[in-house]
């Protein structure tokens, strides 16, 4: 009898503990009712409707952060009420992508759709990828997003292509508004206050955060909070580091090759790490860091502090690929109301002298055929899964994946233009209603440039009209006194066609510590050791230890003496050797 | 009743070899006690000081443990912008309650909630169940193979096969993408085992004895005899795997990937952390609340979930604090 | 048992004899404890005949006992299978047999691999001093520096939190003020019910530039600017020392106070009597008496120093630290799992198991040895 007391009291104790968690649960899901009854998809695309039990749910993972929807969500069901199928998105989280595609792998507990990052190569040589060849040729729009030579760059060993890379596909004529790449990113209302100079070196760029940070050590938001500023931060932590470790490359003028600068004519290979560019960057860091204008958090600090810190517009300047912080960045600064202050960033494309050209940008699609979107063996119906694949890319789904419903997320003007008004934009920037209506299947295939209707682009952010309406005051004053009508021009680098073996970073990132597989001319073992990837991990570690040091160090010169003996010690010429095999293969393979 | 024996037995061993007469008579023992205050009294001065470093010793041990959990819950009632200042310590300094709007309002908290509840309560009782009877059995002193069950059982506290085989198992098993992943897999666990044996061990055999002569089986003695004297310990264990469950992410992570709809609160928790930044800070839908909820940050969501993940765990404890100083116990001694 | 030593008091030899031969757990009152063995044996007697009717009242056990290997077998024993995959160079094919059955074996590479000997020759052949060798090996060979870091933080913590939690139960129950006791009591579990998410996130807080130690230090002018205290080597090993007393010193304290209170009051008695101080009845009679239960947590413990560290390290490490942050079971993660080498993660498993064999049989015996009841 005692005993089932107590039992009942511990039960009690907990419910009553779910009851406080849940009690709010009521209000949260008055906000917004998802009602799949009335979908406005009939009138779109005029095609029937899916009968609900006819809806089939496919799962898919992104090695990547990222939001799930909203069960229910509205846009999700008239996707799937048109194409017949539903796929719940899951993502990253506590882990990095590498584990996570590891214990998918290991575990066999695989979704139907799968963008594994860096561990695509894996999830082929496991036998876990169904090749597309064959669909390919029986859906037209899967086929149409890569032309026979770019798709031959994804044939893997057998011959056979396994994924396709989703982003950075340029339909029709390219729009290019945005600056997606890596670059020294200040806000306008730096370079406002001091009457838009040029910058073209580190010296000014640090100069004028620091005459700005001593003007303005704190700033008022609209809150009327009283918010500290941060002139300079990057960050330190895993492989979000290269805001940190890569700039030396692009200060050279050179593309981000990631791993290394391919000299350009003659196809050699440098090391990026220790060309003397690389000592002055860290020079001026370190001296930026003793002048006490780089964050003092920033060798800890975690990816969403970071993105905090810049949400809340503290921090002046940084070094970032405009997709690691600006999607989430921007709609913040927006909402909190700090775009009308000027907290808003451009891109700047710093040389070490000022004097060279810069390539920051990449024009023109950069092709990473190391990763991109798949299906999975375990997916029992793998045509219906292409079939999907390719009936998103139709104009009208792919319309409600990116613009949403029309008269509901946007409007259409008499000339067929799509704009929104600014309730709609604001709409967009809340994450609330992003969750429970908007669907983008943001890893799956689609594409940039303009729409088949020749007039709209395919995203609302290459929209002419859309980007300058959605530009806040003090950016549409900046662009206007740079003369500028895109980001890519504040960067000013050379339009050029790329190299045949750009970018390298699509083949370090394959390097592992032993081989793979069995060299097919014999040089190398099954499960030998791979020197190349062995020097390439010890490069990172001793990277992610020193670059920190570096620039929190006393006496600059004695530690960079210092990090130059750890860097030596892990034999970097093992990798470069290999880099240059792979150039050369890359040269010839072109040829 | 041990005790009682026990201290008897003392006693009269402490007789034996100091009075140097087994039995004292009531004068003497008077005297003796007598004797014991006035050697407190003279001891009054290193008293007195033991007492008062051992107080400072607590106040400071009760400070540092108790300040940071009030420091969070002021955190995650304060304006999340004026946070950014520093300077908050036990209050907050602008109240604000957009912190919990912003955990209450996602999706995936109240679904990880309910997995949360459900899984602690389910898992708790078929642990202690299973525990129970398995250290039922060991206990036995009769039974065949005790001491070889025993030492199968401890051999797994120290001993496994790794991650990828167990991943491997669990998918073929078909517990990869399911709920009972929670509860199957983690049910026994030798140490949980050990305190029970330890505990039933200890209690009288005469018991087992009589209800033998009576006629009972060992199951009518299980459930009889044995476990309504074990209350304290079934306590203390079913205390032990409740935070257990309660405060698991891994397994959520590692086996329910796919599978959101079996999330639990503390992998919420790890999601939030990790994406409260991203969702640009607000929870609102209109753009005023939208606009007036940017006053939220990493820090003072992070305090509200945390608030909200440890006041349920927190509030089963006082329901069975009270029988922890007498359930807990392993090779040694007990009461 | 362990008030043989003990001035005081004197008990007899030979019941305390027993007392140690009773089981793990023993003590229930001297005499309790002897006539209980007199029914052990007689009964042990008894089953030696293995009577049928004892048989069938034993066939419950036997089931039961029976179900419960079938489910350590699945659970625990049948993963072992998978440390075939250590002398493999492991592939995943469709299905884990078809895996098993087609990777190809390379022997103890995987291990050589981990362990680097090589790297300790060379450089023992160059220096000829063993130390300095050691230290070139901690410093090439990552496997080596992992072992060294996971031994290291689980024997810091084992001591630190072992020694608080005996401190803070012989304090507290020195305290005679009923409900000041129970307070204190209460707080110290408290911290024990969160997870370590949360407890890494406030341990953030806290040490933060705005956190309340940097503005002590502040305060007292011991630092200018705030301390990063995450980015110094260091102070990694403390602080997670520090997070593991923080959270767990109360709870592990729960059983050092349990003990305590078994301990016959007649004893501090009789030692007040004789006009023992406090300190000296602690030392007397208060440390003898929990000694079994400190000794036997202790035998337990040893054999999880390889598993002391996983979450704290991995949501509190980051690059500058790594060298001292990174543990065993970090490195499976990262090389096993994360780049996909499942036969090198394995390996590391396998040392791990082996090592923690091996401390348990050690400290096991040496408990034995000193008089004290050890574990099996």
């Amino acid at each position: 009898m005692k005993m089932k007391k107590f039992i009942a009291l511990g039960m009690a104790g907990m419910l009553s503990a779910a009851t406080l968690v849940g009690c709010d649960k009521g209000g949260s899901t008055g906000t917004v009712t998802p009602d799949p009854g009335t979908p406005s998809g009939g009138e779109e695309g005029g095609d029937a409707t899916v009968a609900a039990e006819d809806i089939i749910d496919f799962t898919m993972f992104a090695s990547m952060e990222g939001s799930e929807l909203n069960p229910g969500n509205e846009i999700q069901e008239i996707i799937a009420q048109k194409t017949g199928v539903r796929v719940k998105e899951t993502w990253l989280s506590g882990q990095t992508a590498e584990e996570a595609v590891g214990s998918i792998i290991a575990s066999g507990d695989l979704p139907d759709f799968i963008d594994g990052g860096n561990g695509m190569t894996d999830l082929y040589s496991a036998g876990l990828l169904v090749p597309w060849d064959e669909y390919l040729e029986k859906y037209p729009n899967l086929k149409e997003m890569y032309t026979d030579v770019e798709w031959d760059t994804f044939r893997q060993s057998d011959g056979k292509i396994y994924w396709a890379n989703v982003f950075n596909n340029t339909y029709g004529e390219p729009r290019p508004t945005g600056h997606n790449d890596e670059a020294f990113w200040i806000q306008v209302r730096v370079l406002e206050e001091y009457g838009y100079p040029e910058i073209k070196t580190m010296d000014e760029y640090f100069d004028i955060l620091e005459k700005y940070y001593n003007d303005h050590p704190s700033f008022t938001d609209p809150t009327g909070a009283d918010v500290p500023i941060i002139p300079y931060t990057v960050q330190a932590k895993d492989w979000l580091y290269f805001g940190l470790e890569n700039p030396p490359q692009f200060l050279d003028g050179y593309p981000n090759d990631g791993s290394v600068i391919v000299e350009k004519g003659t196809g050699k290979v440098i090391d990026y790490n220790t060309t003397p560019t690389a000592e002055a960057y860290f020079k001026k860091l370190n001296e930026a860091w003793n002048k006490g204008l780089i964050d003092s958090e920033f060798a800890t600090q975690d990816h969403e502090t970071y993105i905090q810190k810049l949400s809340k517009g503290q921090v002046l300047g940084m070094v970032d690929q405009n997709w690691d912080f600006n999607y989430d960045v921007q709609p913040a600064l927006k909402t909190a109301g700090l775009d009308a202050l000027g907290c808003e960033y451009v891109p700047l494309g710093l040389t070490i002298d000022g004097k060279r050209d810069n390539r920051w940008h990449t024009y023109g699609d950069t092709l990473n055929s190391s990763s991109g979107c798949a299906v999975t063996t375990s997916c029992e119906d793998p045509d219906r899964a292409f079939k999907f694949l390719s009936d998103i890319l139709e104009q009208d789904i792919h319309d409600l994946r990116y613009w949403g419903i029309k008269d509901v997320d946007y409007l259409v003007d008499e000339d067929g233009l799509y704009y929104r008004t600014q309730e709609m934009r604001d709409k967009q920037n809340d994450p609330q209603y992003k969750a429970s209506h908007m669907c983008p299947y943001s890893y799956m295939p689609q594409w940039l440039g303009t729409s088949r209707d020749g007039k709209n682009a395919m995203q609302p952010q290459e929209q002419g009209s859309e980007f300058r309406s959605g530009l806040s005051e003090p950016l549409a004053k900046c662009f206007e006194a740079y003369g500028c009508d895109g980001y890519p021009d504040f960067i000013g680098s050379i339009v050029e066609v790329n190299e045949p073996w750009f970018p390298m970073w699509s083949y370090s990132n394959e390097l592992k510590p032993t081989h793979p597989s069995d060299d097919p001319d014999g040089q190398w073992a099954e499960g030998d050791d791979w020197p190349a990837g062995i020097a390439w991990q010890k490069m990172g570690d001793v990277k992610h230890e020193w670059l920190p040091k570096v620039v929190m160090a006393k006496d600059f010169d004695s530690e960079w003496g210092k990090y130059m003996d750890a860097y030596n010690a892990c034999k970097p010429q093992d990798f470069l050797d290999d880099m240059q095999r792979e150039v050369n293969a890359r040269i010839e393979a072109a040829k | 009743m041990s005790i009682n024996k026990k201290n008897d037995e003392f006693a009269l061993n402490y007789g034996a070899t100091h009075g140097g007469e087994s039995d004292l008579t009531a004068d003497e023992i008077k005297r003796l006690k007598r004797m014991a205050k006035k050697n407190t009294k003279r001891m009054d001065a290193g008293g007195w000081a033991f007492v008062i470093i051992n107080t400072i010793f607590l106040v400071v041990f009760t400070v540092i443990t108790l300040y940071p959990i009030l420091n969070t819950v002021a955190y995650s009632f304060n304006d999340g912008l004026d946070a950014l200042r520093g300077g908050i310590y036990l209050l907050p300094r602008k109240i604000s309650f957009e912190s919990y709007k912003t955990v209450f309002n996602m999706h995936g908290f109240l679904v990880g909630a309910k997995i949360t509840v459900f899984r602690t309560l389910l898992g708790t009782l078929t642990s202690l169940i299973a525990n129970a009877l398995l250290a039922f059995v060991i206990s036995r002193r009769r039974f065949l193979f005790r001491s070889s069950l025993s030492l199968f059982w401890v051999i797994t506290m120290y001993v496994n096969g790794g991650m990828v085989p167990v991943m491997v198992l669990y998918k073929y098993l078909g517990l990869t993408g399911s709920f009972w992943v929670y509860v199957v897999p983690g049910m026994i666990s030798a140490f949980n085992v050990m305190v029970l044996r330890t505990y039933m061990e200890d209690l009288p055999d005469e018991l087992e004895e009589s209800a033998q002569l009576d006629g009972a089986g060992y199951l009518t003695i299980f459930l009889r005899i044995i476990s309504p004297l074990c209350k304290p310990v079934y306590a203390t264990i079913a205390l032990f795997v409740a935070v257990w469950q309660w405060n698991s992410w891994f397994d959520a992570m590692l086996y329910n990937r796919l599978k959101p709809e079996y999330t639990t609160l503390q992998y919420e928790l790890m999601k939030l952390l990790s994406s409260v930044s991203k969702q640009g800070g607000n929870a609102g839908t209109s753009a005023t609340q939208a606009a007036a909820s940017t006053q939220v940050t990493t820090v003072s969501v992070r305090s509200a979930a945390s608030v909200v993940t440890m006041v349920p765990i927190i509030c089963v404890y006082p329901f069975l604090q009270r029988y922890f100083v007498t359930g807990l116990t392993i090779g040694g001694v007990k009461g | 048992m362990a008030y043989e030593n003990d001035q005081n008091v004197n008990i007899e030899e030979s019941e305390s004899n027993q007392a140690s031969n009773a089981s793990a757990g023993t003590g229930s009152g001297a005499s309790n404890v002897a006539r209980k063995n007199d029914y052990y044996e007689k009964s042990l007697k008894k089953s030696k005949k293995l009577s049928k009717g004892e048989l069938k009242r034993q066939a419950v056990l036997l089931i039961l006992g029976g179900i419960f290997v079938v489910y350590g077998l699945v659970f625990y024993y049948l993963p072992l299978l998978g440390w075939v995959m250590a002398f493999q160079n492991f592939k995943t094919k469709k299905n884990f047999w078809e895996s098993i059955s087609k990777s190809k074996f390379v022997g103890l590479g995987k291990f050589k691999f981990l362990f680097q000997l090589g790297t300790l020759k060379e450089s023992f052949e160059e220096t000829h001093n063993i130390f300095k060798s050691i230290k070139a090996w901690i410093d090439q060979a990552d496997f080596i520096r992992t072992i060294r870091n996971t031994f290291g933080m689980g024997a810091l913590n084992l001591v630190s939190s072992t020694v608080m939690a005996i401190l803070f139960a012989i304090l507290l129950n020195e305290v005679k003020n009923k409900y000041g006791k129970k307070f204190v009591q209460t707080v110290s579990y408290l911290p024990h019910f969160l997870s370590w998410i949360i407890v890494t996130g406030i341990l953030r807080d806290v040490l933060s530039s705005t956190g309340i130690v940097n503005d002590i230090l502040r305060l007292f002018h011991i630092v200018d600017d705030s301390y990063n205290f995450f980015m110094h080597p260091l102070w990694f090993w403390p602080i997670v020392a520090l997070s593991n007393i923080w959270k767990e010193t109360g709870w592990n304290a729960i059983i050092y106070l349990a003990a305590i209170t078994a301990i016959d009051p007649c004893l501090y008695e009789a030692a007040e009597i004789d006009g023992a101080g406090r300190l000296n009845k602690i030392r007397y009679i208060t440390l003898p008496g929990i000694a079994p239960t400190i000794i036997i947590l202790l035998v337990m413990n040893i054999g999880n120093v390889l598993n002391a560290g996983f979450e704290v390290q991995y949501l509190l490490g980051n690059g500058l630290v790594q060298k001292v942050s990174q543990t065993i079971d970090i490195y499976v993660l990262q090389w096993g799992i994360g780049k996909g080498d499942f036969s090198l993660g394995t390996a590391a498993g396998i040392f791990k198991s082996v090592v923690a064999i091996a401390l348990i049989a050690i400290s096991n015996t040496i408990a034995k040895k000193s008089g004290q009841s050890g574990l099996f």
